[in-house]
Formats: structure tokens, sequence, C-alpha cells
């Protein structure tokens, strides 16, 4: 009965401050008091929730405060404003080290979040994406499992009939197609799929009937880009389409049912001409064919969860289709599209780094505040003295240094997006990206400010407004202060700014390293002045004809006198083969292997300077090489565990039985991230029909601008659907580090803002040392100190921060980076040097910005600063 | 100015005439006693207050004690216009009252 305190500190707050003064005392004091009867008579709880709804009732606009009393406080407000204002102005130096420090680290953070977001936002527009999943196979293999993502024809239907939990699928088969466009054909890429895709996946429809997207077997959905090429309108519903399907060898008419919305710039699926899967001729007899697969398979599921008992019941699926056998050697699989990135198209912890990376750019501008702020306690202790001796509580204090966080942060945010506006075209193309602050409606974006102001204004004004308040009036008229802040916590945030940056550099160096040594290695193959030409009688609508005149377009090449070598295949090194086939040594007990293989002529292995370790090169010409004879590259003879001196056999499928004649050394026919692959090459001779995608040449790389548009003018005779395409060796290379060389950019752009903002407020903080320790230099001097030992008073302080830096920020290195290492096959491993180089730089860089302002300090007369004491 | 009185109004007013001087929570367990029937303190504020401004009631600060978080109360007392109200309202309550046929339910 004696503790007889208020029941909510909060609620008396709340009243206090919201009705009116001569109303308070007595609503708060008799809902207090009911409070102590309630307690009695009804209990604890009940009493409790009362006061509670008493107080809310309480709030009547009868009762409460008038809005001139409540905005009575604006006018101090305006005076902390004003006050922001003038100290911004008066300290240049400090203001422009924080605003441009922060601006500059919110401009990078933008620029990182636009990016990140849409890679950890790809495919969000499927409003189904949840339940959406990729039926794919594994084979399980001595050496492990392979997975592979084509499927069959009839498995959409078995996979709807069989389970109940699949509630659409459809089958997404790609392909090449040409269309007829005011009588010359133009080369597109189609999509054969079922009229599902359009339930499983969101594609917002402009015009056509959403109900029925195929209501014909000859209809065809556009895309609204497509639309606008072919017909110069999105409202093309009803117009027909000549499409030759190159697959099928055969010019169908079609006509446009629907046109759906382009696609966002981070969607997967990008179908721009879709047409129904029975549309093609030959459907009748594949519909059932268990025997290929080749195309993709979506399911929407009714629940996210039922992919599990779908999984379970996978084996008998298998075993009902096919045997006992391909169960025991096959997984069949859903993979839930949301990986579907990762998988197919990048990694997203890159980008999760990306945006650690942004993050610790802003925690280095805020220390730098942090820093100065209190720093500059000293020149700031005579206004806080002054208002606290005028009667200015703590709390008053605190909230106009967080007001002046806040007018900083609110500059700077706002500079920083000035920043991002006008630079995101020159950094879209600097790093081939697409991001834009237009993917943000302007409530989003403003909330999002909101939001980010806010932050950057408490966390970057709380310690130096706690500090500065607390500053007593009495030390301050004594002139007993000292330079502010307590300098072991500052000198703390120093040790983070200086271990972040540390951690960058160290990173750029290794990235660099490792797409140094991946685009320096050698591939194994020669790619200087080879040019290869897409070329396949595929995209001929007579292909017989069209093969004569692709040979004839070869013979033509090989008589210039620029050509030295020529030779067609099925694939090229950089995009090598993706079809797979079974394969086993003769006598080999085990299950056969999944190996993938490629055609090649007589002529490749010498133009891309391949050595044939052992064996022979197939011979130009020789219909006998073509069924009887394969060459191996070395990882397939050591799959195969073949000692190369022996006659060595492999059997392919059930039982055809080829020679290996050759092996040729391993070269690195994709990216230096995988190991090189088992792979079976076949001879099939150039004059091959349907076998070889590709011409390469080996040519004099000089007058090459001439020589590429003679070449073109000869393939521009030939009739083919598709444009002349053509591209050099050494830049298919280089493409495959794109994304690397992207990463690598964007890690290196940000660590340099990083250590150049952590160095401004180093600069920054020199000056206030300097300032503070003037006096103890000019009595050194007097009392005979050199300059050297004065520089190195100040050096020490530096150096002792950046080592335990250092300390810090290296296993964190080390563990990153291995982590990043570990993803490549082929890699550099990291060496002491690069933390040592890392060190270097930032130490150069650190006595750069001490320097100049610790030897003028060094150097200054004495006399100057001792004369008025 | 509207001397109409509602029926919490005259149920209030009556309390205060028989109390001749109190404050909320007072009032809150006089009518609960009587009426068998809880009350929240911010409508009998709103009563309170409304009553002031009709001139029925007035009131003073009382002092602070330590139940009701050191806070002071405020007392009020029925004015004769108060008082002359509600008699007129129980009077004329009355009348009507003697109007009612006996028989009618006596009976039932």
């Amino acid at each position: 009965m004696n503790d007889r305190r208020h029941p909510s500190k909060w609620a008396k707050g709340l009243l206090e401050y919201f009705l009116r003064p001569d109303y308070a005392d007595e609503i708060l004091g008799d809902i207090t008091e009911a409070y102590y009867w309630r307690v009695e008579e009804e209990g604890k709880f009940k009493a409790r929730l009362k006061f509670y709804i008493e107080v809310i009732r309480s709030l009547r606009p009868v009762n409460l405060k008038s809005f001139y009393h409540l905005s009575l406080n604006t006018m101090i407000f305006r005076n902390y404003l004003k006050i922001a204002f003038r100290t911004l102005i008066k300290r240049k130096s400090t203001s422009f080290i924080n605003i441009f420090g922060l601006s500059v680290g919110v401009a990078a953070f933008t620029f990182i979040f636009l990016y990140t977001y849409q890679i950890f936002t790809f495919d969000d527009h499927h409003e189904n994406k949840d339940r959406i999943f990729l039926a794919y196979k594994e084979r399980i293999t001595p050496d492990g499992t392979q997975a592979t993502y084509d499927t069959w024809m009839p498995l959409k239907d078995r996979l709807k009939s069989d389970y109940t939990q699949v509630e659409y699928a459809a089958r997404y088969y790609t392909s090449d197609a040409s269309i007829m466009k005011n009588n010359r054909y133009l080369e597109e890429s189609i999509v054969y799929t079922d009229s599902d895709l359009f339930k499983i996946f969101t594609f917002p429809v402009i015009q056509g009937n959403t109900a029925k997207m195929f209501p014909t077997k000859n209809s065809v959905v556009l895309s609204k880009e497509l639309a606008l090429k072919y017909f110069d309108t999105q409202d093309a519903v009803g117009e027909h389409l000549e499409i030759f399907l190159q697959d099928e060898d055969t010019t169908m008419r079609y006509q446009v049912s629907a046109v759906i919305s382009n696609h966002p710039d981070n969607a997967s699926m990008r179908p721009s001409i879709i047409i129904p899967m029975e549309s093609i001729p030959v459907y009748p007899e594949l519909a059932n064919r268990w025997n290929g697969s080749f195309l993709e398979t979506y399911v929407l599921l009714k629940d996210q969860k039922d992919a599990l008992d779908l999984e379970a019941d996978f084996p008998n699926l298998i075993e009902s289709i096919w045997d006992t056998e391909t169960r025991a050697n096959t997984n069949f699989k859903l993979l839930p599209f949301d990986e579907v990135f990762d998988t197919f198209f990048g990694d997203s912890s890159n980008a999760r780094t990306l945006l650690g990376i942004g993050l610790g750019i802003l925690l280095i501008a805020i220390i730098n505040f942090m820093n100065l702020s209190t720093a500059q306690a000293t020149q700031r202790a005579k206004e806080i003295g002054l208002r606290k001796v005028l009667g200015a509580f703590q709390g008053q204090l605190r909230t106009q240094f967080i007001t002046e966080s806040f007018v900083m942060s609110f500059i700077a945010s706002i500079l920083g997006l000035l920043i991002v506006i006008f630079t995101t075209p020159q950094f879209n193309q600097f790093f081939d990206v697409t991001i834009s602050l237009n993917q943000f409606s302007s409530p989003q974006l403003i909330g999002g400010f909101a939001l980010l102001i806010t932050l950057l204004g408490i966390l970057s004004g709380s310690y130096p407004a706690l500090y500065l308040s607390s500053i007593g009036a009495i030390e301050v008229l004594r002139q007993k202060l000292g330079m502010g802040g307590t300098s072991s916590f500052r000198n703390t945030l120093v040790v983070i700014q200086f271990a972040i940056a540390l951690f960058l550099i160290a990173s750029t160096i290794i990235v660099s390293r490792q797409i140094n040594y991946m685009t320096g290695k050698d591939m194994g193959f020669e790619s200087d002045g080879v040019l290869v030409i897409s070329a396949s009688p595929r995209s001929f609508t007579d292909r017989e004809s069209g093969q004569a005149r692709l040979n004839t377009f070869k013979t033509e090449l090989k008589h210039k006198s620029y050509v030295s070598d020529i030779s067609s295949s099925r694939a090229v090194p950089t995009s090598w083969s993706g079809s797979f086939t079974f394969v086993r040594p003769n006598d080999w007990e085990g299950d056969p292997l999944r190996m993938r293989y490629t055609y090649v002529d007589a002529d490749f292995f010498d133009i891309y300077n391949i050595p044939v370790k052992y064996g022979v090169n197939f011979l130009p010409d020789t219909e006998g090489d073509q069924r009887s004879s394969v060459i191996l590259n070395e990882a397939a003879m050591n799959a195969f565990k073949f000692s190369p001196n022996d006659e060595n056999i492999i059997i392919l499928g059930r039982d055809t039985r080829v020679n290996v004649i050759g092996i040729v050394e391993d070269f690195h026919f994709e990216t230096l991230q995988n190991e090189v692959a088992p792979t079976l090459i076949f001879h099939r001779v150039s004059e091959n029909p349907v076998a070889h995608n590709s011409i390469t040449l080996k040519m004099d790389m000089s007058n090459l601008v001439e020589r590429i548009e003679e070449i073109e003018a000869m393939w521009n005779e030939l009739g083919s659907t598709q444009e002349f395409t053509y591209s050099f060796m050494e830049d298919r290379v280089a493409a495959l580090y794109e994304e690397e060389n992207r990463y690598l950019g964007m890690v290196g752009l940000f660590s340099v803002i990083s250590i150049m903002i952590a160095c401004l407020g180093l600069y920054g903080l020199t000056l206030f040392i300097i300032e503070k320790r003037r006096k103890e230099i000019s009595i050194r001097k007097v009392l005979g100190a050199e300059i050297k030992t004065i520089l190195g008073m100040i050096f020490t302080d530096f150096t002792r921060w950046i080592a335990i830096a250092f300390v810090i920020s290296v296993p964190f290195a080390i563990y990153f980076l291995s982590e990043w290492l570990e993803s490549y096959y082929y890699r550099v491993s990291i060496s002491w040097i690069t933390f040592i180089l890392a060190l270097v730089i930032v130490l150069t860089l650190v006595i750069l910005t001490v320097g100049y302002q610790s030897l003028k300090a060094a150097s200054a007369n004495p006399v100057k600063y001792l004369k008025d004491e | 100015m509207n001397l109409q009185l509602g029926t919490l109004e005259e149920m209030i007013l009556i309390i205060l005439l028989m109390k001749e001087e109190t404050y909320g929570v007072e009032i809150a367990k006089e009518y609960k006693h009587q009426l068998s029937q809880s009350i929240s303190l911010p409508a009998i504020h709103v009563v309170l207050k409304r009553l002031e401004k009709k001139g029925f009631v007035n009131s003073r600060l009382g002092a602070p004690t330590p139940e009701r978080g050191g806070k002071g109360k405020r007392l009020y007392q029925a004015t004769n216009k108060g008082y002359e109200i509600a008699q007129d309202l129980q009077h004329r309550r009355n009348e009507i009252w003697k109007t009612i046929p006996k028989l009618n339910f006596s009976l039932a």
C-alpha cells in the first residue's frame, strides 16, 4: 500500500503532453485513484485493462490542448535549425567532409541497392512464384550426380494425371525460327509451349482474350516488343505471321491471339513469340515418346509443400515409364523456381557481398560524422555551457544535436540522390547493367529515402548528442575541457573504418588476381586470329540447297589470301556442346557414364592448335572415320581409366562399338570456374548437312574491317534467314568472364570510394588532433625536439590504429575470400603478399593524408602558439 | 444554451445533490452502488464538464493525495440552478407518471 506509484509512466506522459493543463491533473488523478480502487475490487488485471481504456478514452477533443499550445516548441526548433545551418557554414571543412563523404556513401549505397535489388527480386513478378517448380532429373554416375533440366514430351500430361497436387503443367521449348517481314525472313527465338504456361507464370496480357490464350492450334502470342516490330502496333490481335520453323523445316501460318507486355529486366523467362506445342506437324509422332528429352517442364503445385510428396513418389513414376534399372540411376526432382537464378544465371552471394560493401561505406561515412562532431566539442563547448547556464536541460541539448545530424543527413541524402540521378547512365554503361530509380514508385522512393535520412541521422547523431549534451557547464567555464569524446571510443571507430577499407582493398586484389589468372591462363587452344561465323544449314528455307551454298561459301573463303585455315564444327570452345550420351568402355562392369559429345571436322584440332597427344587425328573425308572412330580428351581418358597406348574401344548406347583413335590434351572449352569435363569428339566431314553449326576461320587480322565487310557481302548472297553473325575467339573468351569482371569493377570502385571517405575523415581528425596538441608540439620544439621526432609522435598513433585494423580485417578477409574462391575449380591461392600490399596502400594513403598537416604543424614557429600565455 | 438534461447527466446531477461536494472517482463508486452498473471515468468527466458549462455545477481544486499519484482532485458542487432543474424534472416526471392508467398493468 505504501508503494503507490503511478500505474504507467508512459500513460502519464502521454496524458500530460496532450491534455489541457487545467484538466490534466483531475483526469489523471481520477483515473489513477480509480485504478487502485479497482485493483481491490476487481483484481489487478481488470483494473489495468480498464486503466488503459480510460487513458485512451480520455483523449477526447474537448480535453486536448489546442494546437497552439502543442506547437509552442517549434520556436525552439527553429532556433536549433538556425544554429545547425550556422554551424554547417562556420565549419566549412568539417561540414564538407561530412556531407561529401556521406553523400558519396549514400550514392554508392543506392547504386548497390538498386543493382542487388534486381538480383534479389529476380522473377518476383510471377505471382505464384513460390508454387512454381521446374521438373528435372539427376543421373547417378560413379563420380556423383549430374543434373540436367531437359525432360520428355509426355511428362507434362503424366504429372497432371498422376498427381492431384499439380494444378497446371506446361512444356517449354525454345528454338530458332525465321519470320517473314516485307518479303524477307528475320531470325527470331520462338517458344513452343502449352496454354497452362499463362496460368503458371504471370505474363500480363495487353490485348486479347485472357481466358483462352491459344483459341486455335495455329495461334501465336507475341510480346509487345515483337508486335511493334512486325505490325507497328501493339494492337496486333487477328494479324497473321508466316513462321519458318527451323526444327521442322516448314513454314506455317499463325494468327496472333494475344499480346503480352514486355518482360522486366530481371526476368529469367522472356518468351517473345509463343506458339502451341501441338501446332508443330510432327507433334502426333512425338506426343508419346519417352526416349528423347529436350524440353523443360514447369508445374504449378496447389501447395508449395506438395513438392516433397511428389519427389517422394517420383521413383515409382520412373519405374512405371522405364524400368527398375533406370529407376536406380535416375533421381527425378523439382527445382523451386526461386533457385533458378542461382542455378542458371549467376550467384546471388556476390550480390549479398556487394550489399555488405554498401553498408560498410555508409558506416565509414557515419563514423566520420561521429568522430568529427565529438572532436570539435571544444569549439562547441562555450555554446553548450552558455545554453546550460541559461537553463537548457540535457534532453533539450540532445534534441538540438540530433537536429543538427538530421540536417546533415538530409542534405547529404538529397545530394547522394542527385549523384545517383545524374550518373545512372554512366554507371549502367560502365557495368553493362540496367538499373534505374524508375523501378520504384514515387511513394516507395520517398519512403525509402525518408527512412534512410532518419537512420543516418539517428546513427550518426546519437553518440555526439549524448556526449556533447553531457559536457558540464562548470568545466566549460573553467576552461578545463580538453579534446572532446573519450578518445578510446573514437580510436575504435577509426580502427573499424580502416578495417573495412583494408578488407575491401584485399578483396579487390584477390578478385582481380583470380580474374587475371583465368584470363591469362593458357586455355589449351589458340584464339589469336580465330574468327567464328554462325552457319547452319537449318537457317535456310531450303535445307539441301542451303548446305550446298554453305559449302560454296567455305570454298570461296578458303581461296581468300587472308584465310589460312577453315573448319566446320558443331560447337566451338566457349560455347561447347550440351549434348550427352551414355557410354562405357569395352569390358566395363559398372554402369555406363553419361558424357558430353560433339562433332568436328578433320581440321578442327589444327585450327585451334590443340595437340593430339596420343594416337592420330581424324583423316579428312573418310567415311569410315565418321561412324567408327572417336577422339577423347584426357579427362575422358582418365574417366574411362584407359591407358593411352592400348587399343581402346568404347560402347555407345547398347552395343555400338567405336574405336578410340586419339587422345587430345585437355583444353578449357568453358570458364575456368569449372573443371575440364570428359568429352567424346566424333568426326563429321564438313559437308555433312546436319552436324555443324559454326565455321571457324584462321585469318590474317590486318585490314580487318574491309575483310569482315567482304565476308559479310559473301554471306548475304547465300540467302540465309540468319543475319551475318560473327565473333572473334578472343572476345568470346573474354566474355566468359563478363560477370566476374563486372563484380571486380564494382568491388574495385566501391573500395576506392570507401578508402577515399575514410581518408577524408582521417584528414579532418588530424586537423583537430594537431590543433589540440599545438602547444605540446611548440613546447617540445622549444625544448629542442626535431621535426622528425614530432612527426614520429603524430604518426605513432595512426600506425597503431592501422596495425590493429590490419589484425582484425585479415581473418575476415581470409574467410570470405576463400569462400568466394571455392566456387572456382582453377583458382589462385590467397597469399600474404595480398595483405601486405593492401596494408602498404592504406599506409601510403594515410601518410599522404596526415603528412602535410603534420609537417606544417611540426615545422611551424613555436613562438606563434606560445605567445598568448 | 441548451438547458435540457440527458439521462446520464441527470443521474450524475442527482448524485452530486446527494453528496453535497464530491469528485470523479466517488461519483463512479456511488453510481455503481446505486445502479449496480459500472461507468468509466472519461464518461463522467465529459458529463461534469457539460454540466459545468450549463451552469448546474461549480467546481474547485482540492488537495492532492497519494492514491492519485500526487495529483489534485477537482471537487464539484451542484448550484441552485442545478437543484431547481433536477427538482423540476422529478416533479414533471411524477405528474406524467400519475396519468398512467393503473388497471392496464396490475391485472396482468
